[in-house]
């Protein structure tokens, strides 16, 4: 029986280890620490670097900045919130920030608004206000541009980037033509880009009906929107039931066979890392809209960074946000990251960065999904709205579309808190 | 002769047939972790990688932490199909030799205990975990992770034990064995190959396991590999090299003991299902 | 182990030996899976989403949340797809499987070796890295599949979407699905063919019984009890494939392709309503042990007869 008792001995021996290593990581518990947490992307490594020497500097407490993947960030943030050692700040997305700031599972920052805020961009801060409160603090912000390939544009005789929608459709049907390429590669589910014509043409995805937030896509002015998406759509083969992810449409357009993109800014590396020969064909330029002047509508991509209602270290957290998102380390962030700035006055901080400076002119008239509790629910996926997008695609008119997703738009909306 | 022809050109058509059918995911996902980023997304397909790169290799393997990740993956899938073996082998034997009351009940609940949906289980364990304050921990990982397991390998083994002759077992308790004896010294040897076989399976889901890990162990030192995996797939979109390379690495481990212990393990899981 | 057996001790080992021997199991079972079910049923009862869970709070709302599921068609739907999809995917992979088992048993040495190679590895393939695989094989764009079907002469397919429709994008979770569980049932049903005596074949061959009289008469009387135990798995297996079918679409388009695993965690988790997907995945639990309830009476009367 020696044998077996030595096998248990080696057994229980091994749990100890485990458990001994299970407790040793816990950070959160160290007074002389701060805890954020931040999505994969959004920090430069400069930007980190100068944050942390700063705040160590300044405060003698070490700055944990702990690098959060997507997948399940929503099951994750929830939890981390209902636990006793949360992280003590959070990035929240813009669109999300009001269903966290519901659950009270967010400081509030009014205090900290009026000491640093003043002159937060508007746009931009609308997102960290939930019914007259301040819960977080607008960090960044992104929005899509037009990414093309200088050489097929040149191959259609294209001198200018156009000024105007009507000028834009003009030159990408002057590539159907006169080239092989694909004028535009436009998934039909680039909801993103959905949603900043909508904004363009100043519609309502959602309305107050009886105190309930309810779907308004059967609205004129959303199929308007939809019908500009239609006639982008129609000059690209891409599937009309995917977003702009599956494929990677900058992979697509690293073949160069694509006359241009919508996207991010910074798609274009991910083209260049496929196919580094395309670096010197790629441009940018911002989206047009109805009129020379005014770009299309945008929707603003963002970022806020909130406090945890449950950090034992509000004070803390507040010298870490007025470092971070001081006019030199959130100047940094603009150059280095490329992303808009939560203030107009460091959008020069976008120099020399065409993708950015691209961007930068439709800030002002961006906007955002509906900021209301209940939409974190919509873009669950399945998204009703993308839904809405591949039917009209594929024929179906407007308004039956907005009717067959109305449905499930509406238990989305209606959904308990 | 004809017939001898005929029979022997159509099974092994078919069976090359399906060989290939089988192998081709398995081939593809090494084969593209290999190519170049400009092969990948290709109009026609790059049936094999000329230009070899081990670039999205080292793009998986120096992802942060890849090591810890390693590491507890290991430690906790180890422990978890260990533990549940010996507790499996015990509950098992009681159910394939003896005879008792309560035992069709017995079998009855391991066998609903095998219909457990684990996914959609998370919140109710993770606020067990979270209110006893073990979050961040390899400690409750693996005991779910046996737990996971127990029921299919206890099943599984009852049937190894009773496909052992009893005779051998009575034999070596008349040459003066006790029953633990008996059963270390006889039948523990015989089991060898389902003892494999089961932990196989075990082995396979606790490696797998994704949605609890996710929200019980949410510091990095606490992580596994099927985190570290999904983290290539970034809300915009897939690297598919990386993501590809990644599965890779993180398959080659069960490929290797599949293949290694693959002989041994077939021959016994019928008996291991079937007898009992 | 040197003193006499004391027949009063004996006696009493006997009563208790295989008591004390699934105690270990049993306690753990209960522990680590019963406590969790228990809250689970608990938080069925109760409203439970993201603002509850984080201000730790306790709502009761009694059979609300089943009363909520039972009276949505949706729930029916699902239901109901479920099960088709089970009945179909297990048929598939006992009929291909078994058919697999039998022409291991036929091919030679060499040829078999190949054709097990190729099933251990699919068999061994992690389901996370599985699905990733068949997402980039039938991608729209660049992906194999369309790209060997146009190759074909089928032109249409080039572009083709498959995940597009509820039908497609059921047979790519389909082929994924059989493609990971006939190796299992392959290899083990040839494992149980190796197991019968030959002189059973021949004698029926005697008996002039040919290919197919030799299957019925030998070959599945054999194999019928490893049959029955292999489709209990596959039935609970393919049932609870949530991993598979969430990968591939999410339970897309338009929410056509979820069964009931996928419908509890993106009610539950995904949309944040814990209280509502605790009680989808009891229902779940039901719906299973009703589907599965004629193998576990068979069991029940077996394990009868042999006491």
């Amino acid at each position: 029986m020696k044998r077996g008792l030595i096998a248990a001995t080696a057994v229980a021996g091994m749990l100890v280890s485990v458990a001994a290593c299970g407790s040793g990581g816990s950070a959160g518990a160290d007074s002389k620490s701060l805890t954020v947490w931040v999505m994969d992307g959004s920090t430069p490594p400069g930007w980190t670097k100068g944050v942390k020497a700063a705040f160590e500097k300044k405060t003698g407490a070490r700055l944990n900045i702990e690098i959060q993947k997507w997948n399940g960030i929503q099951q994750k943030i929830t939890t981390a919130l209902s636990e006793e050692n949360p992280p003590d700040v959070i990035e929240v997305g813009n669109t999300q920030t009001s269903a966290y700031a519901k659950t009270s599972g967010l400081a509030e920052l009014d205090d900290l608004k009026k000491e640093i805020g003043a002159d937060w961009t508007p746009s931009l801060n609308k997102s960290a206000v939930h019914e007259g409160k301040q819960y977080a603090a607008p960090w960044y912000a992104a929005n899509r541009v037009v990414i093309y390939n200088k050489k097929i544009w040149a191959e259609a005789g294209i001198k200018d980037t156009p000024k105007t929608r009507t000028e834009f459709f003009k030159d990408l049907d002057l590539i159907q033509k006169k080239t092989d390429a694909e004028p535009l590669y436009l998934p039909g589910q680039n909801w993103y880009f959905f949603d900043g014509l909508t904004i363009g043409t100043k519609a309502a995805l959602v309305k107050k009906q009886g105190g309930k937030w309810v779907s308004n896509l059967a609205d004129p002015k959303v199929a308007k929107a939809m019908d500009i998406y239609k006639q982008y759509q129609s000059f690209s083969k891409a599937p009309k039931d995917k977003d702009e992810a599956t494929p990677q449409q900058g992979e697509v357009f690293a073949k160069g066979k694509t006359g241009a993109f919508i996207g991010m800014g910074w798609e274009s590396g991910i083209a260049i890392k496929a196919n580094p020969k395309i670096e010197k064909d790629i441009g940018y330029f911002t989206i047009p809209g109805e009129t020379a002047g005014t770009p299309e509508g945008v929707f603003l991509g963002g970022s806020n960074l909130a406090v945890a209602a449950g950090s034992q270290k509000q004070d803390l957290a507040k010298k870490f946000l007025k470092i971070a998102l001081s006019d030199k380390y959130e100047g940094q962030l603009a150059q280095e990251g490329g992303v808009i700035p939560n203030k107009e006055s460091l959008q020069s901080a976008l120099k020399g960065n065409p993708a950015a400076e691209a961007a930068a002119p439709a800030v002002a008239g961006g906007g955002t999904t509906p900021l209301i509790p209940e939409w974190g629910a919509v873009e669950n996926p399945p998204n009703p709205i993308k839904t809405y997008m591949t039917a009209v695609l594929s024929g179906k008119s407007p308004m039956d579309a907005a009717r067959q997703v109305e449905g499930e738009f509406n238990k989305r909306l209606g959904q308990k808190q | 002769m004809k017939r001898s022809l005929f029979g022997r050109f159509w099974p092994n058509a078919t069976a090359l047939f399906l060989t290939v059918g089988f192998l081709f995911p398995v081939y593809w996902m090494f084969s593209t972790a290999l190519k170049p980023a400009g092969d990948i997304i290709s109009e026609d397909p790059v049936w094999f990688p000329l230009t070899p790169t081990l670039e999205h290799f080292r793009t998986a393997v120096s992802a942060p932490h890849f090591w810890r990740y390693v590491g507890n993956s290991v430690t906790v899938t180890v422990l978890a199909v260990g533990m549940s073996l010996v507790i499996a082998l015990l509950a098992s034997f009681a159910i394939a030799r003896m005879r008792f009351k309560g035992r069709r009940g017995v079998i009855v609940t391991f066998m609903i205990a095998q219909m457990a949906p684990w996914e959609v289980m998370v919140i109710a364990i993770y606020m067990i975990v979270r209110d006893g304050d073990m979050l961040n921990s390899l400690l409750p990982l693996t005991f779910f992770y046996m737990v996971m397991v127990l029921p299919f390998t206890i099943l599984t083994l009852r049937g190894y034990i009773a496909a052992v002759p009893k005779e051998l077992e009575e034999s070596a308790m008349v040459d003066g064995c006790s029953r633990p004896q008996a059963f270390l010294r006889i039948i523990l040897p015989l089991l060898a190959p389902g003892l494999m076989a089961t932990s196989l399976f075990g082995f396979i889901t606790a490696w797998n396991e994704f949605p609890l890990v996710l929200i019980l162990n949410k510091q990095t030192e606490a992580q596994t590999l099927p985190l570290w995996l999904s983290g290539f797939q970034t809300n915009f979109g897939d690297d598919w090299g990386a993501t590809m390379a990644a599965a890779s690495l993180f398959a080659l481990p069960i490929l290797i003991l599949f293949l290694f212990l693959q002989r041994k393990a077939v021959g016994g899981l019928t008996s291991g299902a079937v007898k009992g | 182990m040197k003193e006499a057996p004391r027949p009063a001790k004996e006696v009493r080992r006997r009563a208790y030996g295989p008591y004390l021997l699934l105690l270990p199991a049993l306690a753990a079972t209960a522990v680590f899976l019963g406590w969790p079910m228990v809250t689970n049923g608990l938080l069925s009862l109760q409203n439970l989403n993201m603002g509850q869970l984080i201000r730790h709070a306790t709502e009761w709302n009694g059979l609300d949340n089943y009363g909520e599921i039972l009276g949505n068609e949706e729930f029916w739907r699902v239901s109901l797809r479920s099960l088709l999809f089970t009945a179909a995917n297990v048929v598939l992979i006992m009929g291909i499987g078994t058919l697999t088992g039998l022409l291991l048993a036929r091919l030679g040495p060499r040829m078999r070796l190949t054709l097990l190679f190729g099933l251990v590895l699919a068999w061994a393939m992690p389901v996370i890295a599985a699905t990733t695989v068949y997402q980039w094989l039938f991608a729209q764009r660049f992906g194999v599949v369309n790209w060997v079907l146009d190759r074909l002469g089928w032109h249409g397919m080039a572009d083709f979407n498959w995940t597009g429709g509820q039908f497609s994008t059921f047979f790519v979770i389909t082929v994924l699905v059989v493609w990971q569980s006939v190796p299992f049932v392959a290899i083990n049903l040839y494992a149980a063919t190796t197991t019968i005596p030959k002189e059973l074949y021949e004698a029926a061959a005697l008996d002039g019984a040919g290919l197919w009289k030799s299957f019925t008469s030998v070959t599945l009387p054999f194999i019928r009890p490893f049959l029955y135990a292999t489709t209990f798995l596959e039935v609970i297996w393919v049932f609870k494939a949530f991993a598979q079918v969430f990968a591939i679409n999410e339970g897309g388009p338009e929410r056509l392709t979820e069964i009931l695993p996928v419908y509890a965690f993106i009610e539950g988790m995904g949309n944040q309503h814990y209280g509502m997907g605790a009680a989808i995945s009891l229902l779940t639990i039901l719906i299973l042990l009703a589907l599965t309830s004629y193998y576990l009476r068979i069991v029940l009367r077996q394990e009868e007869d042999e006491r």
